[in-house]
């Protein structure tokens, strides 16, 4: 049974921005699933779209087996989502959000407590239950949302950039607590990131989406693989290099690809060891200046610049940032 | 249809809640209708220019004065949604089983559910300024029912409002627009007919007159002779409100 099933989707806003300019994707029920992306992507949309928020202009979504256009109600009782914004009440309490999730989402009295108990105890919230939400931290406010998402203990989560905008000890809490949920529930979690170490660590699947497209799915493993065997990194201060010099590089026959990346000239190569003297000779002879090197593994930010041509922090908006120093403001 | 009730009551209760942990709002929107009735009402009782049936004018004014700080409760309750839109809340409510429908009518009527606690602030206040209320507790109730409704009517207005004005300082600037010709339109503060022809006109169709007419016979008067056109009148208007405020619905989130 596939979890997420969509052909050729599309959407535009305003007639003119295609925010999904025909996505594909199949996902595996009980996968753990990663969209990464830029900002500006459509990541948000595709997940608003599978939520049946939005409807598409055209292809098809289905999720377990539901089409989001004709059987929406189907969907939402089986599926929860948290947004990428801030999306409790801040003045009642957490255990008071979650009784009004647990009453709309019709869960009997005599289960309601329980429920809620228990999500508040996954979550690490019990201590703070009775406090009013505006007294919250970041970290505190992002787990009670996820909390209110698995109080009827979905077949599948929607997660908008679960922890965007939280510091590295509340991220980790946050997916500590989701994978733990994840393997006792056997949930499917699809979420949005702009985090690569995210997608890296806590992913079964990853896709990389940019400008509206679907450009690369698979396992970090493959992913990383996909790129080839070694990336050596040139850092080259303050020198433009020439798009014609670029590709004399690339015809190399040692290097597999290039990109460019901040200062960094990043070759793909199969052996570093052999490849290495050969382009440092190529990149003297064009005179450029070459600072630092080193040789790695390929990165999944490798594979980001490979697949997406393009850094993960490029289209960052105004709108991002407020959202994020909103989230941050909170501590 | 369960599904939709249920979604409505927990948008109620979750009003209550706030409302448990919060009273400033109320009591400070009691201000105005205590000068209101403490100042103009005194003031203009004195004048006696104005043909009230022969109550005394602040006992006749109370229901307006009621009812206007009631609906501006309301009118500023899209505020919420605008808020609620601006974060996440509206969208995952949206993810969720409760139909548009149930939230939008919910959410209108949780206004209602603050418009309740906003009168009974005001009708103690108002007993102590010595106005006459009639001691007839299922009138009393009634009007109090229907004061749950037409602000819930309001509410959704306000909500079909929040969905064209996304921004708070647009909306704050429409609300103000709003509400003072709603209550000088109407029956609040004099008969229909002492106005001019094209604001009596206004004041026919001003749901806020059928509100006053009501809760005026009920608590005040005793007249009710026209009790149920003017619950019909909140019934349709309600009705017309809870159908445009969820068909806008889809708007509020695009």
């Amino acid at each position: 049974m596939l979890a997420v099933e969509v052909k050729d989707l599309v959407k535009t806003y305003d007639g003119t921005i295609r925010a999904l300019d025909g996505v594909d994707l199949n996902i595996g029920a009980g996968k753990v699933f990663a969209l990464l992306g830029p900002n500006g992507a459509g990541k948000t949309t595709l997940i608003r779209i599978l939520t049946t928020q939005l409807r598409p202009d055209s292809g098809e979504a289905h999720v377990f087996g539901f089409d989001v256009v004709r059987e929406g109600a189907e969907i939402r009782k089986i599926a929860s989502y948290v947004p990428q914004e801030m999306s409790v009440w801040t003045d009642i309490s957490g255990f008071e959000n979650l009784l009004i999730y647990a009453k709309i989402y019709g869960v009997p009295s005599n289960k309601r407590r329980d429920i809620v108990e228990d999500a508040l105890e996954t979550m690490g919230l019990r201590e703070v239950a009775n406090n009013l939400v505006k007294t919250y931290s970041g970290g505190m406010i992002r787990r009670l949302e996820i909390a209110c998402a698995m109080l009827t203990k979905p077949k599948i989560m929607f997660l908008d950039e679960p922890t965007i905008g939280l510091d590295p000890s509340a991220r980790k809490a946050v997916w500590e607590r989701l994978t733990s949920f994840r393997n006792e529930y056997g949930t499917t979690v699809f979420f949005n990131t702009h985090y690569m170490d995210e997608a890296d660590l806590y992913s079964d699947e990853i896709a990389i989406i940019n400008s509206g497209k679907i450009v690369k799915i698979g396992t970090t493993e493959e992913l990383k693989h996909s790129v080839g065997g070694e990336v050596i990194r040139f850092t080259v201060e303050n020198y433009a290099i020439a798009e014609d010099v670029l590709d004399r590089i690339r015809g190399i026959s040692h290097v597999k690809d290039i990109m460019m990346r901040n200062s960094d000239l990043v070759v793909v190569v199969e052996d570093a060891e052999s490849a290495l003297p050969v382009v440092m000779q190529a990149l003297g002879s064009e005179g450029v200046p070459v600072a630092k090197i080193s040789t790695t593994k390929p990165t999944l930010d490798d594979v980001f610049l490979k697949y997406a041509r393009t850094g993960l922090e490029a289209g960052t908006n105004i709108w991002d940032v407020r959202q994020v120093r909103r989230r941050i403001g909170r501590g | 249809m369960a599904t939709s009730l249920r979604g409505m009551w927990a948008m109620m209760e979750l009003e209550l809640r706030r409302i448990r942990h919060d009273r400033t709002e109320l009591y400070t929107r009691a201000v105005q209708p205590i000068l209101w009735l403490a100042i103009y009402g005194t003031i203009m009782s004195n004048v006696r220019a104005i043909p009230t049936g022969g109550i005394p004018y602040i006992d006749y004014i109370s229901p307006g004065v009621l009812m206007q700080s009631v609906i501006m409760t309301s009118i500023f309750y899209g505020l919420v949604m605008v808020w609620e839109r601006e974060s996440g809340i509206l969208k995952k409510l949206y993810a969720t089983p409760a139909s548009r429908f149930s939230i939008i009518v919910g959410r209108s009527m949780a206004a209602g559910i603050r418009g309740i606690f906003q009168a009974l602030i005001i009708v103690p206040i108002a007993l102590l300024l010595g106005v006459e209320f009639l001691p007839n507790p299922l009138y009393f109730t009634l009007a109090i029912f229907l004061v749950f409704f037409i602000s819930g009517g309001f509410a959704a207005l306000s909500i079909v409002i929040a969905t064209f004005m996304k921004t708070r300082e647009r909306f704050m600037g429409i609300g103000q627009v709003i509400v003072m010709p709603l209550f000088f339109a109407s029956n609040a503060l004099y008969p229909i007919t002492m106005m001019p022809p094209i604001v009596h006109y206004i004041a026919i169709f001003n749901p806020m007159s059928y509100g006053v007419d009501a809760v005026r016979g009920l608590m005040i008067s005793g007249d009710l002779s026209n009790l149920l056109l003017d619950i019909a009148a909140i019934a349709l208007f309600d009705a017309v409100m809870f159908v445009i405020a969820s068909a806008s619905s889809r708007r509020i989130i695009e």
